[in-house]
């Protein structure tokens, strides 16, 4: 069951998604935004792609694009190595614009000791994939963050990556206080 | 039946408001040479493992119009999760064509996995994908292309092939690169869909 805590990052950004003219979301769950993918699929006003694996992520990415449609795909941060290779032919090969949204899996605190590697990978991968990123941590930004992200990603023809954390971010039930 | 043969086979059953997206390798120059209209309908990825997500992509984001994805064995094996995603969508005006020579021919033609047991059509259909089909012979290409391309339902049609790379001359070859391709083909779906995809910067002069 959520808190009332996770509820509200999940309902802002579905409503940023919403404000910034996003019309498909396409996502590998995880358990740190959890809230947010069940709002976001349940939502009528958003298709919602669920893949089985982060490589299907940023050609789903593309597609959008060239169709026109305002797209952002969610991971947890882990995905970035899985979605490496076609991230780099995106970006590098064609300029494809790609927004995604992770959370910071790995962040001060982490209580799971496979999430560490997430943290330390994280901003090496992006530096190497020239992705620049920006964190959201309160969750009076998240609304703001994704609508600046997306001009971003479309000025620059580039990827962009928001990382979550802090207050926008949902807390497992097995690592409440 | 090689490559060549069936492009020439799905040029007629396809048409220039239709959007292709294709494998480089040897389609690129077979495709380029036969893609309906002559236009910037057809996006050719760098990456493989990328064709179908990016044909799911964009039949996703245009619902009404028709998408081909012109996908390879090698590109298909890559990125088999991509099977799992397309069969839970099942985007009614997608077509996926494999062109499966069993070969990774760009790099001198050593065999793919479907040389030896993996059968792209079945896991296709193990994945959730519907009308999934292996044909070996330009005849019967013809009719189950035909078919899936006017069912209005999702299509995963395998052509089996021989190995083999048509040499096209230099004045036909296709010489433009990705990021030409993009503003190329982006450019074309605005025209043809009546959209802006490609924003203005905001300001004085916009």
């Amino acid at each position: 069951m959520s808190t009332t805590e996770t509820a509200g990052y999940a309902e802002l950004l579905l409503q940023g998604l919403k404000q910034a003219n996003v019309e498909i979301v396409a996502a590998l769950p995880e358990s740190l935004m959890i809230d947010a993918y069940r709002l976001i699929a349940a939502d009528p006003d958003i298709r919602y792609i669920q893949v089985a694996s982060e490589l299907d992520l940023p050609g789903i990415m593309a597609g959008a694009f060239f169709g026109g449609k305002r797209a952002v795909m969610m991971m947890e941060n882990s995905g970035l190595r899985q979605g490496c290779e076609p991230l780099a032919r995106l970006i590098f090969g064609h300029r494809i614009p790609i927004v995604m949204i992770m959370p910071h899996r790995g962040d001060l605190g982490e209580y799971n000791w496979w999430g560490h590697g997430h943290s330390l990978t994280m901003a090496p991968i992006l530096q190497a994939l020239r992705i620049p990123s920006w964190e959201v941590y309160r969750l009076e930004d998240i609304q703001s963050s994704v609508k600046k992200a997306l001009i971003h990603a479309d000025s620059g023809q580039s990827a962009v990556a928001l990382i979550f954390g802090g207050e926008c971010v949902g807390v497992p039930h097995y690592a409440k206080d | 039946m090689q490559r060549i043969d069936v492009v020439r086979a799905l040029a007629p059953l396809v048409a220039a408001e239709d959007l292709f997206i294709s494998s480089l390798g040897g389609l690129r120059n077979d495709w380029w040479n036969h893609r309906p209209g002559g236009v910037d309908n057809t996006f050719f990825l760098s990456g493989m493992g990328t064709v179908s997500p990016a044909a799911l992509g964009l039949a996703v984001a245009l619902p009404h119009r028709r998408v081909v994805a012109l996908e390879t064995d090698g590109s298909v094996l890559m990125n088999t999760s991509a099977l799992c995603t397309l069969g839970n969508e099942l985007p009614p005006n997608l077509t996926v064509f494999v062109f499966d020579n069993g070969v990774y021919e760009s790099i001198g033609g050593l065999a793919t996995h479907t040389s030896w047991r993996t059968d792209l059509a079945r896991m296709a259909e193990g994945a959730g994908c519907i009308n999934c089909l292996t044909v070996h012979d330009v005849d019967a290409f013809t009719v189950e292309a035909e078919r899936m391309l006017t069912d209005d339902e999702f299509g995963f049609l395998v052509a089996k092939i021989e190995p083999g790379i048509n040499r096209w001359p230099v004045e036909k070859q296709k010489i433009t690169d990705g990021i030409e391709d993009k503003y190329r083909f982006v450019r074309h779906i605005e025209q043809l869909e009546g959209i802006r995809t490609l924003h203005p910067a905001p300001g004085p002069f916009a």
